[in-house]
């Protein structure tokens, strides 16, 4: 227990400021809200400091608790979870900070009380979810993590379209917890404990069958296609630092399950590695090639989730590969680059979607068409948000590069193998170059659209940009961006050691290596810098003494431009959307223009999802009918009722 | 020592290869052309011109040209030119390479966002889609060389020799190789006939129409940009069309230079004897080199085994 303190003092504090506003500090709106997002963001400090601590030690502590007599509550923290925790605590931190001037909303006092209530029990059963060492604790704490979040969800329960994508949204979570609980089931069946340690034992067609209930379970939360419907809903539902937290690190808890499961299990067959590789393929593609069809600018960013979380699980998939195929160094290149994808979408996409807050907080509008021009009067949020879509895109010198490369390698090593594994790798490495180029267009579409050019309406124009606790996040995330981007060998260093400590069955693989190619990004960012720096001077030199004038832009001799002339982001993506036609279905609302005065018309376009659509008719209806059959089962007589549960209980005599 | 000066000497040198093609397209059309030095006066004139900045702009309108320009740059410095070994080369270098001209990209897309003209948000679009193929292409290649050579870099590729080995080693597979290079340039460099450097409507345009608004210096960063890119690009194409070094730098430069002559006049010829596709057919024609680029990769991965 004493091992674990600082752990437990962090996550004590943090519930305790959650609870505090709710109990009595309601009436005090800023006292609330100051006490409330200093105490989650100072427990989050220590949380921070002392998984750094842990991990470059390289510490393996254990601690656990009875729990209503009957079950052990175990918490075991390795490199891996210390690993999620850094990500955890780091993101809930600044969104801690930045909710102080964002929830500035007095007349819903005790609302915004509750949201706080909620954010720490987020934050606690993340850090626990990550920390669980039996199959109790972590069934309790995932359930806390998704209904607490489900909280989040319907924040703003007033509109319709929220509480829908909150019931869609706590649909999922159950029934992703239910596949969950199915694998656990089959563990406890075969090793009659509720202990993680002796899933090993099971044998091969047993670990098969978990592998996959687990994946399932836990793709769900974390987006993986097909089961990542419910995320274009409920992140742009939730208010704009919870869909941080959400997008950055809870949907990461899903990842963390696939990886923590996948070294319990130690089934290490190559089907494992193909079917997560292929999976984090089809996300990867379809994510973006759908956020580039979005109107919504945080629904964009979801479906971004969807397409990092595709990354991170090609640079995992790789890895397993490279462990079913006897290569350490390609499966450390392939987890240790997956791993410190989580890192770096983390704080890439908690830096987008609290730059997206700050839009929305100052516009009213998430529309990406209707804004524009944004970053005359919002610098700052403007700056950060080009980094982060920088870093996103994965270009050099930027974080989102160095985890994209350290896959890239692994990638280009598992290509060098033989049949599927060649052919698997090489599609993987061909689809990590269309992700990066489809990024690339996405994220040109929303700086051009919404930061770029002319303002398209009122609210685009009359924006200011105050709030220096929003901001501060804002430019911390983007430091850590070029920090990482430029100097990445300690943070891949602890990525690497993460991914040993999962304890593969290949031995100590030296790191020096793998320092040495991080090392080289470090040389190269510099070598691009000084050019950059030359070509400054080298600028300002040819810029002495010359006559710099300002004018309109070229309308291409085009005399009556107005605002709305600007290329929009729907026309921007059109033709890219049009070239993957049956995978994104784009359909149009177009009355044409007709006669010679023509009425007013309209354009209206929607890109489809094709999961959502299958799963309406392929699941959805189904399952209504089902039950719609089933109804006289619900009768409202108690007694009846009472008749079950008795029936119920006998029939399991005879199993039990 | 050499190969500094090599970069150098491929600085000074992109601006008159790119108008060996205008001297090309100038001899199909009957014409006499523009002098083969036109381009260096070009460049001059607009040092020597201000600039007139629209009112829409920021900041990242002008870092456009400086980081397209900077990318460019820092290419040239991992490129083995001649068959000599490049100034920097490590590990990877080049997907930090390809990716670094993606952040070029990124910026010359967001200075034309920038300027809040329909005209250049419709090049910009385009430059965000067509490239999206070629980086499919190019990877698709590199895993064949990475295979064949065990290295991921342009020094490992492109010099002491090894353009020789894979010839021996993939044999004719690797002549789509080729033809799948040039498909990419083309692309890249935003020739006929995926775009018309010299058509007059800002409609039918790609990267011309992207960079309408810049004048003086900022504008003349952007040709020597493109014009080194181009350089890139035809640089691999020579090595691979003639694979052989000698070992005297001096003649290995000769050779090397004269090849780099056959190549733009083959990006000539293509320009006038081609016209440009229809826009909804551009992909088509990028995807045959993905398309050639997997054959050639498949066929002799196949046969190496």
């Amino acid at each position: 227990m004493l091992a674990m303190n600082n752990f437990f003092l962090a996550v004590f504090i943090i519930l305790g400021s959650g609870i505090l506003p709710l109990l009595f500090l309601w009436r005090r709106f800023t006292l609330m809200k100051t006490m409330a997002s200093l105490g989650i963001s100072v427990g989050c400090l220590i949380g921070l400091i002392d998984a750094i601590f842990k991990l470059s030690h390289g510490a393996d502590l254990t601690a656990s608790t009875s729990y209503l007599r009957a079950f052990a509550l175990a918490f075991r923290m390795d490199g891996l979870s210390t690993f999620f925790l850094i990500a955890i605590f780091f993101i809930a931190f600044l969104s801690a900070v930045y909710s102080w001037q964002y929830m500035n909303n007095a007349q819903k006092t005790v609302r915004v009380a509750v949201h706080y209530l909620f954010f720490s029990l987020l934050v606690v059963s993340m850090a626990l979810v990550v920390t669980a060492a039996n199959m109790i604790t972590f069934m309790l704490c995932w359930e806390i993590m998704s209904l607490s979040s489900f909280f989040l969800v319907v924040y703003n329960y007033e509109n319709e379209e929220n509480r829908k994508a909150g019931y869609l949204y706590f649909i999922f979570s159950q029934v992703g917890a239910m596949f969950i609980l199915a694998a656990f089931g089959i563990i406890y069946s075969h090793t009659a404990g509720f202990g993680f340690d002796a899933a090993a034992m099971l044998p091969e067609t047993a670990k098969a069958l978990v592998f996959a209930l687990a994946f399932i379970g836990f793709g769900s939360k974390a987006g993986v296609f097909p089961f990542h419907v419910w995320l274009p809903h409920a992140h742009p539902a939730a208010p704009s630092h919870i869909s941080a937290i959400m997008s950055g690190v809870m949907i990461k808890c899903g990842i963390y399950g696939i990886i923590r499961f996948y070294g319990l299990l130690g089934w290490h067959a190559p089907l494992s590695g193909y079917i997560v590789l292929v999976a984090g393929m089809v996300s990867g593609i379809l994510g973006v090639v759908y956020a580039l069809g979005q109107h919504d600018i945080k629904r964009l960013l979801a479906y971004h989730s969807v397409e990092n979380i595709g990354i991170i699980l090609i640079g995992i998939g790789l890895g397993m590969i490279g462990i079913s195929a006897g290569k350490p160094v390609m499966a450390l290149l392939g987890f240790g680059g997956g791993l410190l994808h989580v890192l770096n979408h983390s704080i890439f996409k908690s830096l987008l979607f609290m730059g997206a807050g700050m839009v929305l907080h100052k516009t009213g509008t998430r529309t990406i068409d209707v804004l524009g021009g944004l970053i005359k009067k919002m610098r700052i949020t403007g700056v950060t948000f080009l980094i982060g879509s920088l870093a996103i895109c994965g270009l050099p010198p930027f974080n989102g590069f160095v985890s994209e490369f350290l896959i890239y390698i692994g990638g280009f090593r598992g290509a060098a193998l033989s049949q599927t594994d060649f052919a698997l790798s090489l599609l993987a490495i061909v689809s990590l170059a269309v992700i990066g180029g489809l990024a690339l267009a996405c994220f040109t579409k929303v700086m051009g659209v919404v930061f770029q050019g002319e303002p398209r309406s009122a609210a685009a124009e009359a924006v200011n940009e105050k709030g220096l606790s929003m901001i501060a996040p804002m430019v911390i995330l983007a430091g850590t961006c070029l920090v990482i981007g430029v100097f990445p060998s300690m943070f891949a260093g602890m990525a690497l050691r993460a991914a040993e400590s999962l304890q593969l069955g290949y031995g100590r693989v030296p790191l020096a290596p793998f320092m040495q190619l991080t090392g080289n990004i470090t040389r190269g960012a510099l070598l691009f810098f000084m050019v950059f720096g030359l070509i400054l001077v080298l600028r300002a030199f040819l810029y002495r003494g010359k006559s710099v004038t300002a004018s309109g832009t070229w309308g291409c001799g085009f005399t009556q431009p107005t605002n709305r002339m600007q290329y929009t982001g729907s026309s921007y993506a059109g033709s890219i959307i049009g070239f993957f036609g049956s995978l994104a279905p784009l359909e149009e609302d177009h009355p044409p223009i007709a006669g010679r005065f023509p009425a007013t018309t309209h354009y209206h376009s929607q890109v489809h999802d094709i999961a959502e659509r299958h799963m309406q008719r392929v699941i959805v209806t189904p399952v209504l009918t089902a039950f719609d059959k089933l109804r006289w089962l619900q009768h409202g007589d108690i007694h009846l009722y009472i008749g079950y549960i008795l029936l119920a209980i006998v029939v399991l005599l005879f199993f039990v | 020592m050499t190969s500094v000066l090599f970069v150098f000497l491929a600085i000074l040198l992109a601006p008159f290869y790119a108008a060996v093609i205008l001297k090309v397209k100038a001899f199909f059309g009957g014409k006499k052309g523009p002098p083969l030095l036109i381009n260096y006066y070009t460049l001059v004139k607009l040092i020597k011109k201000g600039s007139v900045y629209s009112t829409s702009t920021t900041a990242i309108f002008k870092l456009g040209p400086m980081v397209s320009l900077c990318a460019a740059i820092t290419v040239l410095m991992f490129l083995p030119i001649a068959g000599q070994p490049p100034i920097f080369a490590f590990q990877g270098d080049i997907i930090f390479l390809l990716y670094l001209l993606g952040l070029g990209r990124f910026f010359t897309i967001a200075a034309a966002m920038d300027t809040a003209s329909p005209f250049e948000g419709m090049g910009a679009a385009r430059e965000a889609y067509f490239p999206i193929i070629c980086e499919a292409t190019l990877f698709m290649i590199l895993i064949l060389f990475y295979v064949m050579s065990g290295d991921l870099s342009l020094a490992a590729y492109f010099s002491a020799g090894q353009p020789a080995g894979f010839w021996k080693a993939a044999g004719a597979p690797l002549l789509f190789v080729v033809l799948a290079l040039f498909i990419v340039m083309l692309t890249e460099n935003s020739r006929v006939p995926v775009d018309d450097p010299a058509t007059h409507l800002e409609l039918t345009m790609i990267h011309e129409v992207m960079v309408l608004d810049h004048s003086g210096p900022d504008f003349a960063f952007i040709e020597l940009g493109s014009f080194i890119k181009l350089f890139f690009y035809s640089t691999m194409i020579t090595r691979l069309v003639c694979p052989v070094t000698l070992g005297y730098p001096a003649v290995d430069l000769v050779v090397f230079l004269a090849t780099m002559g056959v190549v733009y006049v083959a990006v000539g010829v293509t320009e006038s004897v081609m016209a440009r596709y229809r826009m909804d057919k551009v992909p088509q024609f990028v995807l045959t080199s993905f398309a050639l680029a997997f054959f050639a990769t498949v066929i002799s991965l196949e046969f190496l085994k």
